[in-house]
């Protein structure tokens, strides 16, 4: 699941480039950035890669925080706490029964 | 984004006069380490990977003694500003080559409600480009004095 995230984080520190070069900030090594997210990406099983491509392309965020009170903020229904439990151990890769986005437990 | 707005995103909790650190690394783990002890992010690895993958992109040290470390993060649900201020000076591989004294640390969640993120980068170097401010945040020992510099900006 660390391993998502981390993809995810890069994902969109590259979709953002151009707006935080325009605000002034250096960001010239965007090269070194692609190669990271690429060798980041063929570290991931590929089923589970393939779903993150894929509810990328439909939600542009494909996984979301969860909140300490069990809400998703993707599509922010309140959920299961017997999910929770699974969720928090980092090792199961858990969907929103709501939107299907998949799910990281911050607390 | 005015500057009423921008200071609601601070905390004294993250209001860091007293930076320890000596090197890049040492100093982003500092605050990021903060962030978790108050318990505003759960993962700090995940967090100090995202903000070393920034810096590779390109040195966040804009210039004229200041950092401004930012990014996005799934371990995150709210966007939350650090401070941060070392007397002596960080080597931080800064576009001038100087060591930094004032650090602004930005998380911001994969995708906040009102899209605030780049309005608040924007506005913290639009405040940091102005000598006065600089020189304020450099004398301010407590969250109060902080807060006055960020609201007058």
């Amino acid at each position: 699941m660390d391993l998502l995230v981390a993809l995810q984080d890069l994902d969109m520190m590259i979709e953002e480039i151009s707006e935080v070069k325009r605000l002034g900030f250096s960001a010239e090594r965007e090269e070194e950035l692609i190669n990271a997210r690429e060798e980041l990406a063929s570290k991931i099983n590929k089923p589970l890669l393939y779903s993150y491509e894929k509810l990328k392309k439909r939600y542009k965020r494909a996984i979301v925080p969860v909140k300490e009170d069990n809400t998703c903020l993707g599509c922010f229904i309140k959920l299961p706490t017997s999910m929770s439990a699974i969720g928090r151990t980092d090792a199961n890769v858990i969907y929103c029964e709501g939107c299907g986005r998949i799910l990281y437990w911050l607390f | 984004m005015d500057n009423e707005d921008l200071k609601t995103y601070f905390d004294e909790q993250l209001f860091l006069p007293h930076l320890q650190a000596k090197t890049k690394d040492e100093l982003l783990k500092e605050i990021v380490d903060q962030f978790v002890r108050v318990k505003y992010l759960k993962n700090s690895d995940i967090v100090l990977e995202m903000l070393r993958q920034r810096e590779i992109l390109g040195s966040t040290g804009i210039g004229k003694g200041i950092a401004i470390p930012h990014g996005r993060t799934t371990s995150a649900s709210e966007i939350m500003i650090a401070f941060g201020k070392s007397k002596e000076g960080i080597n931080y591989d800064s576009i001038d080559g100087k060591p930094v004294n004032l650090i602004f640390m930005i998380i911001a969640p994969p995708q906040d409600e009102r899209n605030m993120y780049l309005p608040i980068l924007g506005k913290m170097v639009e405040i940091l480009n102005k000598a006065k401010n600089r020189g304020k945040l450099m004398s301010a020992e407590t969250f109060e004095d902080f807060i006055e510099v960020i609201s007058k900006g």
